[in-house]
């Protein structure tokens, strides 16, 4: 399936959690995000868990966490 | 954010009092009713005492307390899915602490069918959903809804499961025989009497947030969505179409607290807040003994298999990883990177349920992909790279890489394990852990599936499948540099 992270699109295997499509996007991202400087955003602004299930198109957006 | 919610708790306890939401419905004037409500437990008891205290501090005060869960309850935490009776420590400490409802979640199929309906008899609680039909399954039928009753006032509350891209919920599908799944947006345009009969209408969905979005666009006939299956924390809750969605994150960090403002058959008001477990100070004395009892369960000491040998270094442990996920998973060949390998050796003697975990403790799944053997060499090529160094033990399949001058891999002799070329044209499967599915660059065009049990689980079936193993000592791996 189709995601994006940070606008960039990516294709990654069907039943993909958030954390394999921000690896996919980047190994440091990834670092950080289990680091917990790094947050996962959806379209709408919501945090989103880096265990949460991917759907397809899903847009994620990575920023450092505040 | 977490010192103002106690204040919070206790202005409201006191805006609560003041209100007298039983006299008010005796009135017929407005009534209160509160929802607490989590998503995707996923198996994590130890906020349970918490949750438990925070309810019952509610129910002290306010008549109309209820307790909602947005579905996969299960797996995720090897004290309760690893005991003999798979989830019931979850369904326990569910009913201790007063849950009203649960929706089905994808996870729920994690025990099997028949250890689901064990599990759904022993719950003091129902779980709904509307576009599941088990009627030709070992799954007990879950009723499409719930009505929810505060005294006179009766609101209906829906449950709706996601479907992947397949038609089904994420779940290997041998779970899922027999049962029947409908898109649940379009099924849920079903019940959109429930609000002409009511008044009132809330989803208790597992669909996630990108599936609550267009449930909302469709039926604005909902008043609320609490949802779950995409572990989003909301803090504060979307509007869409007129519908407000709330969600509280996962593995029970937080519980959502939803007051309705109900007058004359109608929600006249709508107020969340999300609060962190973190941030409630007491527990339930008797909730945090079961607590306490399910986590200092011996069963991780479980014998589940004996070695003959000592299964020493990445080659050994790497081969019984991979060997486990080619025979449970019946795909043709697997890897496993020797990042993922955690401890150094499996001594000769009885192996435990700890030592898997220790030896896999990430909670990767099981990813399979349609692999040429140009794409499968791409892959155990790329991943030498990575260090300059053998990287992938497989299974299936046994593997020399030639590396250049600089240590680089240039190509890859493989065969099968009995030194077999493999055929070029034939498309194998090949399954590796999500780790190595997201994280390696490799030729592939099929994206690949999870299969939606990881690695370690895979293992541990394995091991007790096959009783005994023992390390032949043969590598499945070489690297001859160019002379």
């Amino acid at each position: 399936m189709k995601v994006f992270v940070n606008r960039k699109e990516i294709t990654i295997f069907t039943g993909a959690r958030v954390i394999d499509a921000v690896r996919a996007y980047s190994a440091y991202s990834a670092k950080m995000l289990l680091k917990g400087a790094f947050t996962v955003f959806d379209r709408f602004g919501n945090m989103t868990e880096p265990d949460g299930r991917l759907t397809e198109g899903q847009i994620l957006i990575i920023k450092k966490t505040k | 954010m977490k010192r103002i919610l106690l204040p919070f708790f206790l202005s409201l306890s006191i805006i609560l009092i003041s209100a007298h939401p039983a006299i008010s419905q005796k009135n017929k004037g407005p009534v209160e009713v509160i929802i607490l409500h989590v998503n995707d437990m996923h198996a994590k008891i130890d906020n349970m005492a918490k949750l438990a205290y925070f309810a019952d501090s509610l129910r002290k005060i306010h008549p109309y307390v209820y307790l909602f869960a947005a579905g996969d309850n299960f797996t995720g935490n090897p004290v309760v899915d690893m005991v003999d009776d798979k989830g019931y420590p979850m369904i326990d400490l569910m009913n201790q602490c007063g849950f009203t409802l649960s929706t089905m979640g994808n996870h729920e199929f994690d025990l099997g069918q028949e250890a689901f309906n064990r599990r759904q008899k022993q719950a003091d609680f129902p779980f709904i959903s509307c576009n599941i039909d088990a009627s030709g399954a070992v799954l007990k039928q879950p009723k499409p809804f719930y009505i929810l009753k505060a005294g006179i006032v009766k609101i209906p509350v829906l449950g709706i499961i996601q479907l992947g891209e397949n038609g089904m919920p994420d779940s290997h599908p041998s779970r899922l025989t027999g049962v029947k799944f409908t898109d649940g947006i379009a099924k849920a345009g079903e019940y959109k009497y429930l609000k002409d009969k009511y008044g009132m209408l809330i989803a208790l969905t597992h669909l996630g947030v990108e599936g609550d979005e267009p449930l909302a666009k469709a039926m604005p006939q909902f008043d609320l969505i609490i949802g779950g299956h995409s572990h989003t924390t909301i803090t504060t809750p979307m509007v869409v179409n007129g519908v407000k969605i709330v969600q509280t994150g996962s593995g029970l960090k937080n519980v959502g607290m939803t007051t309705l403002t109900v007058d004359r058959k109608k929600i006249t008001d709508i107020k969340y807040q999300l609060i962190p477990l973190a941030s409630v100070k007491s527990t339930n004395a008797s909730v945090q003994a079961a607590v306490d009892k399910y986590n200092d369960n011996q069963e991780l000491n479980r014998t589940i298999s004996r070695a003959e040998s000592d299964f020493t270094g990445e080659n050994a442990l790497g081969g019984l990883m991979t060997d486990a996920v080619t025979n449970i998973h019946g795909v043709d060949i697997s890897f496993q990177n020797t990042g993922g390998i955690r401890i150094g050796s499996i001594p000769k003697g009885d192996i435990k349920l700890k030592d898997v975990y220790r030896l896999d403790p990430f909670g990767n799944e099981v990813i399979v992909f349609k692999m040429n053997v140009a794409e499968i060499q791409s892959l155990i090529c790329n991943a030498f790279n990575r260090n300059k160094d053998v990287d992938l033990i497989p299974s299936g399949v046994k593997y020399t890489i030639l590396t250049d001058q600089n240590g680089l891999c240039t190509a890859v002799n493989l065969t099968d394990t009995k030194g077999n070329t493999l055929d070029p044209n034939k498309e194998y499967t090949v399954g590796v852990n999500s780790y190595i599915a997201a994280s390696y660059k490799f030729d592939h065009r099929d994206a690949g599936a999870s299969q939606y049990k990881t690695t370690a689980q895979t293992l541990i079936e394995y091991l007790i499948k096959v009783k005994n193993v023992a390390y032949d000592g043969v590598p499945r791996t070489g690297v001859k540099p160019e002379k």
